[in-house]
């Protein structure tokens, strides 16, 4: 098979640069080692009751503590959704001494973009200047400019909903109308913006739609997205960028194909294409193209560089700098704070909104105000309202709880906050020789621990949610300053890092490899650093960019 | 004869007492079709019965039908055969002898045969002939017991949170009992609360969080 490019993976990323790549001309191979999901006919539970399914929606406990014992600890993974999630007694990784980290995955076409939960927020200056400012890591090659404009590009085509609020901290962005702010989320927006001007609560910004898009239709505030939306309503591979790929008649997708090694050729300094292991048949194989972009996520498209190591690069396909692995990055995370909301009462809502609210950073921008920190950390949270669930905590019996339990229950107003990571080489990830997957491939090896920047955001994060939400009128009954385990926020990212210096970074700011001119790697593996925004936006921004520089690049016979 | 039939359960009878109850009840009989339990941990008759008695106390009938009415006793066996609620979770090293006496074969707690003794020891006799009265009372007396202050973790919770659940996902409890959505299609952020309002058990996020 030969094509003018392969796209590994086809997942955020993956789907964005074979729509872009096709779009701009070229026949593209996308490649996936999961299997196949069809839009609209293969989400088998999407409009399931829960009085259809056999544990009613909670699982088999005991047979995920077998085969899920990772995944299963990923709130969006359910009886519903367990068929979008990797199985991991079927795909091992290992772990460092003194590591924690759950490594949330989903092997199928659409990756993690059928499972993600669609905040979709710009980075700004503030993010991309901080490794120069404080010193960690290395510095970004780009800054905000070079990306709004691909911001714009991206958002229009996906389709984010949100509030325009004037942030430099959060820039806005081509948004749908927003979704509504719930009473006691309104009135803690207000009591913050009177006590503290600098701190924003706004709606979240969300790849659902609330105007239909083409053939996407509204949301329809199911709020059960990771089951598959036939309506389209949220930005998927099989939503969006799939349908507008294959529309070009450029597309070939190949499942169930999992890629080994990127064969590369030491006389041109290029890569010639991928070898793949058939699952279905067995057997190995090779494509071949012009150009290759890696987006099988970040920590795969790295373990899948290390394992490119040939001859002339024996520590790994484009890793002349020795970095690629290293500065591995994941959201610090943790409830802040919980709080009950009393005066609410006379109100309650209807639908599911699928998004809940952000609280924008407001630490470390013009002034170092953390406390034993010097970035960022933001809420994202919401208010809402208890049900039959709370009554497991309570006691109670009888009549009179069955009719408690008819009244939508006492509101509450939850704060998560999401902390910078600190790049350190010391977190990064390694092949493991003495162990290999199914597929006889060894396996990725993870090392990764917080450090102490982390720990103080979230200390401070503590005290602030619950000062905020104190002021609100509210009582808090629950916080955490401690991170979870490394994965949690499932922003893993880094291990491929983007540099203005080749010998400090893999790739440049062009997403592609200094060391393999027509190797480009667009997901989570190029950042640098983390911010502390949901990153998928940023990705795809710079899947796009690199795409339109990477065939700039064939068009002029750079690559 | 082997393990499941020596107590008087096999899955045609647990399937043909299941249709009986459907019948009866007028419940769509996939409301309480579920996976087979492996042969040595399957529940006794007395232990469903036991357990429909209890969920029926638990969330009584109204003007809609009761937790034991639409089958959470069964459900409930089934989640603690299968890990639900943490229920496979071995006892600490340190439980009581009286919860270690129940243990299952790989440590945890089998909380069916804990609360058969458990009630008829409360009952003093067998709790299954007791009155109602009594019964609801002794079921009261329980609850108490697990959620008094200072307690952290007691078998009961487990099973209570397993009735709730079989109650409030079963049709009648989800979507009769409660209201139930699953394609909204809008949000209405600001409803006004009135004596007539209930709420939705497809609320997910209060279901998960709340």
């Amino acid at each position: 098979m030969e094509f003018d490019a392969i796209v590994v993976g086809s997942g955020i990323t993956g789907g964005y640069a074979a729509k872009e790549l096709t779009e701009a001309g070229l026949k593209v191979l996308m490649i996936e080692r999961g299997r196949e999901i069809r839009h609209q006919r293969d989400y088998a539970t999407e409009m399931k009751t829960p009085w259809e399914m056999p544990f009613r929606g909670a699982g088999d406990q005991e047979r995920y503590a077998r085969e899920f014992p990772v995944q299963m600890l990923n709130r969006h993974f359910t009886e519903y959704t367990q068929g979008h999630f990797v199985n991991d007694a079927e795909n091992p990784y290992a772990k460092a001494d003194g590591t924690d980290f759950n490594w949330f995955r989903s092997y199928q076409l659409g990756g993690r973009s059928l499972t993600w939960g669609r905040q979709s927020y710009r980075w700004s200056d503030y993010d991309f200047e901080a490794n120069k400012r404080d010193g960690h890591g290395t510095d970004w090659p780009i800054r905000y400019a070079d990306l709004a404009p691909w911001y714009d590009k991206v958002e229009q085509f996906i389709g984010v909903s949100g509030a325009r609020e004037g942030l430099k901290q959060l820039p806005d962005g081509q948004f749908q109308p927003p979704m509504a702010l719930n009473p006691v989320e309104q009135h803690v927006r207000e009591v913050m913006k009177a006590n503290w001007p600098e701190r924003c609560l706004t709606i979240g910004r969300t790849a659902n739609l609330t105007e239909a898009k083409g053939e996407r239709g509204v949301c329809q505030n199911r709020s059960i997205c990771a089951r598959g939306c036939s309506y389209g309503a949220y930005f998927s591979t099989q939503s969006s960028t799939l349908p507008a790929a294959m529309a070009t008649g450029r597309l070939t997708v190949l499942t169930d194909a999992v890629v080994e090694k990127l064969e590369y050729d030491a006389a041109t300094g290029r890569v010639t294409g991928v070898r793949y292991l058939d699952r279905t048949t067995r057997t190995r194989k090779t494509a071949i193209a012009r150009i290759v972009f890696v987006n099988a996520g970040a920590f795969n498209s790295v373990h899948l560089l290390l394992n490119s190591a040939n001859e002339s690069m024996p520590s790994g396909l484009a890793n002349s700098s020795g970095v690629l692995g290293t500065h591995i990055m994941d959201h610090a995370s943790t409830l802040s704070a919980i709080a009950l909301m009393p005066g609410f009462e006379a109100h309650t809502t209807t639908g599911n909104r699928p998004t809940g609210v952000v609280v924008a950073r407001y630490r470390n921008m013009d002034a170092i105000d953390g406390e034993g920190h010097m970035r960022g950390y933001s809420y994202q949270g919401g208010a809402l309202q208890s049900t039959w669930t709370a009554a497991k905590r309570d006691p109670g019996i009888g009549t009179g709880l069955k009719e408690k339990l008819q009244k939508p229950g006492m509101w509450r107003m939850v704060l998560v906050a999401f902390a910078d990571c600190i790049p350190r080489a010391s977190n990064r990830l390694t092949l493991d020789s003495n162990q290999t997957d199914a597929d006889g491939i060894p396996q990725l090896k993870i090392a990764f621990a917080f450090g102490k920047e982390e720990r103080a955001a979230l200390a401070q994060a503590k005290a602030d949610a619950a000062e905020m939400l104190t002021k609100a009128g509210g009582n808090v009954i629950m916080g955490f300053d401690q991170p979870g385990p490394g994965g949690s926020a499932i922003h893993e990212m880094g291990g491929a890092r983007m540099g203005h210096d080749p010998a400090t970074s893999v790739l440049n700011k062009w997403s592609q490899a200094h060391d393999v001119a027509n190797l480009f790697v667009t997901d989570g593996a190029q950042m640098s650093s983390s911010a502390c925004q949901n990153p998928s936006l940023t990705y795809m921004a710079l899947t796009a960019r690199a795409c339109d520089t990477a065939v700039s690049m064939l068009r002029e016979g750079k690559i | 004869m082997d393990g499941a039939q020596a107590k008087g359960w096999s899955r045609r009878t647990f399937l043909g007492g299941a249709g009986l109850l459907a019948a009866a009840i007028g419940l769509p009989l996939a409301a309480i079709k579920f996976k087979l339990f492996d042969a040595d941990e399957a529940p006794s008759e007395r232990q469903r019965s036991l357990m429909r008695t209890v969920s029926q106390i638990v969330i009584p009938a109204t003007d809609t039908p009761g937790a034991g009415d639409v089958g959470a006793g069964d459900f409930v066996l089934l989640g603690l055969a299968h890990g639900l609620e943490k229920s496979r979770r071995p006892l600490s090293a340190d439980a009581p002898q009286s919860l270690a006496s129940f243990a299952r074969k790989d440590g945890s707690l089998d909380q069916a045969r804990w609360l058969e003794a458990e009630l008829d020891a409360r009952a003093q006799s067998d709790f299954l002939k007791v009155t109602a009265d009594r019964q609801a009372a002794l079921v009261a007396a329980l609850d108490a017991d697990a959620y008094a202050e200072g307690v952290r973790d007691h078998p009961w919770r487990t099973v209570k949170a397993l009735i709730l659940t079989g109650y409030y996902t079963s049709e009648p409890g989800g979507a009769r009992e409660l209201q139930f959505e699953l394609v909204p299609g809008t949000y209405a952020p600001k409803v006004p609360v009135t004596p007539a309002t209930r709420a939705f058990s497809s609320d997910w996020t209060a279901v998960d969080f709340g």
